[in-house]
């Protein structure tokens, strides 16, 4: 589900940090600019995890910002394909299921991904897992198991300068992903434990 | 920014929980906030692993980083990918159908009596939920819900 991602970066420290101890100013300036954002083809940054190295700090010409190159690991959501997660159903629909954690919502399982049997339920807006005339429901809010199938990335680059493509990119989520609940141990955890 | 190395390691659940829980006791005592991103993302996170079924709900904790070489020997000889381990870590499949999940082929690879045995060591060396309790308030619910 996560790995570690080695990056080099430059950080700047504005004056107003300078209080602060130099380790605590850099990890903070990392972790504002890198946490709970995703890095295209690397995944969801967390948080910083170490500190490999340091330069000494360059006093930059005209705004007082001390410029130290640095080299960190962060640690990075990025569940790998076949992986297996824990995830919650946060809705339904014809297409499927909307599944989410915690801290990322960006995951869909295909009705096609669904085992044989399964069929909507319009009035109730629910998938139905039908095994022996039982009728087992994928309720919202119910913890399942799936397994990752694939990954999307958008860089959410805009087609113009215009607002509206502005907007239009902004709205596509830069990391999604498929996944599938086809194999007995997957879908609600409660039929299985 | 420059990446150095996309993949440098792979870190299992307990870790990162370890790692991010440590971090908020350190930031406690300092008497420092980080970020608010991080801060939000982190409460986030501790949240996500302290949700029944995650094994990291049980409280004290079942099993720690220390756990997982251990486990890796004892399955050792069940010739299981590195993947199928980290999941194992991750999910701690105590049941014949969690651990058919988490092992492709395992009809396949493993006899009935292999699987029982990998779930035993898995039991011996991540733990278990208790058992249902017999009656009692809502918690003891809980229990019963996520328990074997």
């Amino acid at each position: 589900m996560f790995i570690l991602t080695k990056i080099a970066d430059l950080v700047q420290i504005p004056p107003s940090q300078f209080e602060q101890h130099s380790r605590v100013a850099i990890e903070n300036n990392i972790n504002a600019k890198y946490s709970n954002r995703v890095i295209q083809k690397i995944g969801l940054c967390i948080c910083m995890y170490d500190l490999l190295w340091a330069s000494e700090g360059l006093i930059g010409h005209g705004n007082g910002l001390v410029n130290v190159n640095v080299e960190f690991r962060i640690i990075v959501f990025r569940p790998f394909k076949g992986e297996i997660l824990f995830g919650k159903i946060s809705s339904a629909s014809q297409d499927g299921l909307q599944i989410r954690t915690e801290f990322f919502e960006e995951i869909s399982v295909s009705y096609k991904e669904l085992p044989e049997n399964t069929e909507y339920d319009h009035n109730e807006k629910a998938w139905v897992w039908v095994v022996d005339e039982e009728r087992m429901h994928y309720d919202k809010n119910e913890m399942v198991r799936f397994q990752v199938l694939d990954e999307t990335w958008d860089d959410q680059l805009p087609e113009s300068g215009d607002q509206e493509a502005v907007d239009r990119a902004k709205s596509v989520s830069p990391y999604t992903l498929k996944g599938t609940m086809m194999k007995e141990g997957l879908g609600v955890c409660l039929w299985w434990d | 920014m420059r990446i150095l190395e996309a993949q440098n390691a792979v870190l299992t659940n307990v870790e990162v929980y370890t790692f991010l829980s440590d971090q908020a006791k350190q930031y406690q005592s300092q008497k420092r906030r980080g970020p608010s991103n991080l801060e939000t993302l982190r409460a986030e996170m501790l949240k996500y692993f302290e949700t029944p079924p995650n094994p990291l709900s049980q409280k004290p904790l079942p099993y720690d980083v220390a756990s997982i070489p251990v486990l890796l020997q004892r399955l050792q000889p069940y010739n299981i990918t590195k993947g199928e381990c980290i999941m194992v870590v991750n999910l701690r499949p105590t049941t014949s159908a969690a651990l058919n999940a988490v092992l492709e082929d395992m009809e396949g690879r493993f006899s009935e009596q292999q699987q029982d045995e990998i779930i035993n060591i898995i039991i011996e060396v991540l733990g278990e939920f208790p058992p249902p309790a017999e009656e009692g308030d809502e918690d003891a619910m809980g229990t019963t819900e996520n328990g074997r």
